[in-house]
């Protein structure tokens, strides 16, 4: 479980913390939310850092949720693995309220999580990191032949490709002969 | 590390394919046909495609690049080479689609029996890819078949287009120049590099090009160079005289050749240079004429002379026995 200065998470929503001092504002209050993913663990996440996700920040805009009610809602990603969405809020709250700069060295290292990262933030709409790991996709092929190319990104070879239609075709043709002969035995 | 790319969303997928260099995309396109399709209703979706496709056809040099819009970029996407060259113990080849392939230094190399076809190949193939024309052209004396070939295929003319001398061969191509000065239409740059006899002339019309280099110009006359249309003029091993550049020079001030911002000749031979003719009531100047050519560096003139166009339009003249620079003033009169 990682704790940061923005956000912190556990198994049940946490304590709100207060928002770091400014020695020249007044302190504003930060609102926080929560949101959990397939392993039910709640991450405890400023609205400043949660406005990378296009798809969150709209949920929030919508819900007009106050604090006792987002504490006791956290927002379920039952889609999204519990340590992708951790990489997910530590990028958020890493990123809080500035931009992602070009190189960026905060960004999720663990390259055999890219798939399930990339369908996340995708999902989570959080353009500038989407970008980030698309690059990091495209970086893969970076001088590499064809059969290698085919075989990082899992391409099927043309034979493969015809042989899945040819299955499928089979299988579409099967269905139809099944819900034929179904259509036929409701008419008898 | 492996990634299922066909697994991803669409917008993903796009994402990625927008990242892609082009030499890349041209090599991930031999994958699979399914791919090469999603790569091509990829590159058709973001039409317009600021990508220039250029064709090599050089000697041994049998390419084609992809530039960027400026045309300051290039790099090679794909390269044919004769099957006769394969050396299957050495290079790892690898059969694609029915032709030998080569993946080298981050491009493919198609092998193929017929040198032609083999460019018109890969030219067809990543123009169609990336849904783009030949913009691009350098060639040798023996690939002027090309000029005709990219006329025929496409609407939009060339913008950079090079007939290259051969590296060891100084025998004279008369009849290539002759076919790429009445054929090869280029709206950038129009460069010829070659060869030609004693006796070889041109007196048809060159342009509309926004530049003209002809690195070995002895057989342009002053008839000649007044039928160029063209904003910047090179000419290299010029036989013309100084009393060709007075008729010339009275032929602009007549209003002739109006687009001609830069011209710059060099004399073959030293030429015999005292002063210019009295009627262009060309004068001496302690202004420094300067001009941005395109191929980077800024040319800068002094002891210049002064001459004036009938409409009031100045240039800046310079002459000794080895060049002849005309820098045309039309922004200063303006203002």
């Amino acid at each position: 479980m990682s704790s940061t200065e923005q956000g912190t998470s556990s198994a049940a929503p946490a304590e709100p913390t207060t928002a770091p001092e400014s020695a020249a504002a007044p302190e504003v209050p930060e609102s926080f939310y929560y949101v959990h993913g397939k392993d039910k663990v709640v991450h405890k996440v400023s609205a400043g850092a949660l406005q990378h996700s296009a798809l969150i920040h709209g949920m929030i805009s919508n819900l007009g949720y106050t604090e006792e009610q987002a504490k006791a809602n956290p927002f379920p990603f039952e889609n999204i693995d519990g340590d992708i969405l951790q990489m997910v809020v530590d990028w958020c709250n890493q990123h809080k309220g500035k931009p992602t700069p070009p190189e960026d060295t905060n960004l999720p290292k663990q390259k055999e999580k890219l798939f399930d990262l990339v369908l996340a933030v995708n999902y989570l709409e959080i353009k500038e990191l989407l970008t980030y790991c698309c690059k990091q996709v495209a970086m893969m092929v970076k001088g590499k032949s064809p059969e290698e190319i085919r075989e990082i990104w899992m391409i099927p070879t043309d034979a493969e490709d015809e042989a899945a239609e040819k299955e499928a075709k089979k299988r579409a043709g099967k269905e139809a002969a099944g819900e034929t002969a179904a259509a036929a035995g409701d008419a008898k | 590390m492996l990634f299922p790319i066909l697994c991803t969303p669409f917008v993903v997928l796009s994402e990625v394919f927008s990242l892609l260099e082009s030499n890349e995309a041209v090599t991930a396109s031999f994958c699979s046909k399914n791919f090469k399709r999603l790569l091509r209703n990829h590159y058709q979706r973001r039409t317009p495609l600021m990508w220039q496709a250029c064709m090599v056809d050089y000697e041994n040099s049998r390419q084609v690049s992809i530039a960027n819009s400026g045309y300051e970029k290039k790099g090679i996407v794909s390269s044919t080479v004769h099957v006769s060259k394969i050396n299957e113990a050495l290079n790892e080849v690898v059969e694609i689609n029915g032709y030998k392939t080569e993946f080298w230094s981050e491009f493919l190399i198609i092998y193929f029996e017929d040198q032609v076809l083999g460019s018109k190949w890969i030219v067809d193939y990543v123009t169609t890819l990336f849904n783009i024309d030949v913009r691009g052209l350098a060639i040798d004396r023996c690939s002027t078949w090309a000029i005709d070939w990219i006329n025929k295929r496409q609407e939009k003319p060339l913008s950079h287009f090079g007939l290259l001398k051969p590296t060891n061969d100084v025998s004279n191509a008369d009849e290539s120049v002759d076919y790429v000065l009445k054929n090869a239409r280029s709206s950038e740059l129009l460069g010829i590099d070659e060869y030609v006899s004693d006796n070889y002339r041109f007196n048809g019309k060159l342009g509309p090009v926004k530049e003209l280099c002809l690195w070995h110009g002895h057989w342009v006359t002053c008839d000649s160079l007044m039928n160029f249309d063209a904003i910047e003029i090179y000419i290299g091993r010029s036989r013309l005289a100084v009393s060709d550049l007075n008729s010339f020079l009275r032929h602009w001030r007549a209003g002739g050749s109006p687009r001609l911002h830069y011209l710059e000749v060099r004399f073959e031979n030293k030429a015999v240079f005292e002063n210019f003719d009295e009627d262009l009531e060309i004068v001496r100047t302690n202004e420094v004429g300067t001009y941005p050519v395109s191929y980077g560096e800024l040319v800068v003139i002094r002891s210049c002379y002064s001459v004036q166009r009938l409409d009031g339009i100045r240039a800046l003249v310079s002459c000794d026995h080895r060049r002849f620079y005309l820098i045309v003033q039309h922004e200063k009169t303006s203002n």
